[in-house]
């Protein structure tokens, strides 16, 4: 049905959204670029010179990018780890037959769609706060000390905050995966005398491979920019304790006002952006064809 | 997969379920709680759960002082606005990818895929820079195009996806019953497609409204949204548990609701088909 005519149509079609993405992508990455290369201050008005990669070997040389990039690698490992795990267990015990199943999903599901902002702010003053937070009495009732989490262990409060929002996502996912499974398989499994692990192990976990594998990549997409969740608690403290990448191009070029060397930082996001998406594109590049 | 299971097995499955919902579900349960206690009441110790006067003073308090609508108008504004603006966008590429694929469809869908890759980081200083330059920073306007350019991707795959159910021979059957192409389109094919743009419609607007770092980033007082209006509170001035749990109850309870309605919608969309 595919005429030369229709084709021209279809091209037309077309042609709005990938002109858009094709601007949207191309204008404000060459600028990047084209900044990283330049000695450019937003507060030291003038002519910007080029200075080459003098921007790259400043921020790669700077320690607080080695800090930045471990506390990047920490929050999204941390991360990926807590809501994988916990994730493909939540799934499993949802998926048996239990009361209020419809409910319990609903309740699991719900912090997905909370605001960063608010879950960072709930848990921070709600929760994390050493005086008047939740767990500060719930540590108090048992006789021990309270904790001021976000001065203390910053990183891992954030892991914490974050992973409250995304475990529901990686369950929701994983749950509509093992939905998908033939339960007669399972059955047959049983009847052979398989039990409960290596049903598991051999049945359960290949099926839910793919869905393993989208759940990882997408969520690491996300958490290589996680953002709002640092500003508004910590700001990247104490000192740059709880800096990821993301956060200290953010304070490079929008609290220092370094364009050039904000740029340059941008840069080294996106490569490693990049080497996650490769991964990403094949899985999902591998459905379309089935 | 409902296999037969012993009463025995259910109740404890049931009840270690129930009760880690429960602990997932509570930091919600208690910022709606707290919303509606005294500012005193929120930080009592032993925490108050029933046993106090609600008083709804704080959701008037937030309106009061800082004109709470207006921010909320503002994310309606900018999730709605940039959804709708981006499926006007995405509706004819989709459709076209979906019911006249070429050899280079594939490509041009992983392609746009690439696009959403990016981190938003990478582009921060530009965006920032030229919005500044043209007088966007801060406007509805300028977040529409930002948000409407970041989910595009999405929302044509999204569509795309949906697209590709629709069977072809029933084009085919209409057609060979006479039917023109404005019919065809009008009568046959949309409202096929209608469900598939709702549900579109509905993920992205969740997307959009909860969207955190270009609203920080390219906001200030006056297009700020709710995301944004909501992190003035990370530096409050005296008692504010209860004005910040009204604030946030405010924000999230419309797209708490719109996305339980769309939880498999949900799966599709994030996944890229990847999942269903």
């Amino acid at each position: 049905m595919a005429t030369q005519h229709s084709r021209a149509a279809a091209r037309f079609m077309i042609a709005p959204s990938v002109l858009l993405l094709l601007g949207w992508m191309l204008i404000p990455l060459g600028m990047t670029i084209y900044f990283s290369l330049l000695r450019y201050n937003l507060l030291m008005p003038g002519n910007n010179p080029f200075v080459g990669f003098e921007n790259y070997s400043y921020f790669l040389s700077d320690p607080t990018f080695l800090t930045a990039m471990l506390n990047t690698l920490l929050l999204v490992g941390g991360v990926l780890l807590i809501t994988t795990v916990g994730g493909i267990l939540l799934a499993l015990l949802i998926d048996q037959p239990i009361w209020g199943q419809g409910i319990v999903r609903i309740l699991v599901i719900a912090p997905f769609f909370v605001m960063p902002t608010v879950s960072a702010l709930v848990w921070k003053n709600m929760f994390m706060n050493p005086v008047n937070g939740l767990f500060a009495w719930v540590a108090d009732l048992m006789g021990l000390q309270p904790y001021d989490f976000l001065a203390s262990a910053p990183l891992l409060s954030i892991i914490g905050m974050v992973s409250w929002t995304w475990l529901p996502f990686a369950t929701l996912i994983l749950l509509t995966a093992l939905q998908s499974l033939d339960s007669e398989q399972l059955e047959a499994a049983e009847m052979d005398g398989a039990g409960p692990v290596s049903r598991f192990f051999h049945i359960m976990l290949p099926h839910l491979a793919r869905a393993i594998t989208v759940v990882i990549l997408i969520q690491t997409i996300f958490h290589l920019s996680i953002f709002a969740e640092i500003l508004v608690t910590t700001n990247g403290g104490p000192g740059v304790a709880s800096t990821n990448l993301t956060y200290l191009v953010y304070a490079e070029s929008l609290l220092r006002f370094d364009v050039g060397t904000g740029s340059a930082g941008g840069v080294v996001a996106i490569i490693l952006a990049n080497i996650v998406a490769i991964f990403l594109m094949r899985m999902i590049g591998k459905n379309l064809d089935a | 997969m409902a296999r037969a299971v012993t009463p025995r097995r259910k109740a404890i499955n049931s009840a270690v379920a129930w009760t880690l919902a429960i602990l997932i579900f509570f930091p919600i349960f208690w910022t709606v709680l707290t919303s509606f206690k005294t500012e005193a009441q929120a930080i009592a110790d032993p925490p108050l759960f029933f046993n106090f006067d609600w008083t709804l003073e704080n959701y008037v308090t937030v309106q009061e002082r800082s004109n709470y609508f207006r921010h909320f108008w503002n994310s309606v504004v900018i999730s709605v606005g940039s959804t709708l603006l981006g499926v006007i966008i995405a509706v004819p590429a989709a459709w076209a990818m979906a019911f006249v694929p070429g050899k280079q469809t594939k490509n041009v869908l992983m392609w746009m895929l690439s696009t959403k890759m990016l981190p938003p980081v990478g582009v921060l200083v530009p965006i920032y820079l030229i919005f500044r330059n043209v007088g966007l920073l801060d406007t509805r306007t300028g977040l529409v195009i930002v948000l409407t350019l970041i989910n595009l991707p999405i929302i044509v795959w999204m569509l795309y996806t949906y697209f590709r159910e629709i069977p072809g021979e029933i084009l085919e059957a209409a057609r060979m019953d006479g039917a023109t192409l404005r019919s065809e389109i009008l009568y046959v094919l949309t409202p096929m497609a209608v469900p598939g743009i709702a549900s579109t419609v509905l993920l992205n607007i969740i997307l959009a409204w909860n969207e955190a770092f270009w609203t920080l980033n390219l906001t200030a007082a006056n297009a700020a949204p709710l995301t944004a209006f909501i992190a003035s509170y990370s530096s409050p001035e005296g008692l504010f548990y209860a004005k910040l749990s009204a604030a946030s109850t405010m924000a999230i309870a419309p797209i708490l609701i719109m996305g339980w309605f769309s939880q498999k919608q949900l799966v599709r969309g994030l996944t890229f088909g990847a999942v269903k």
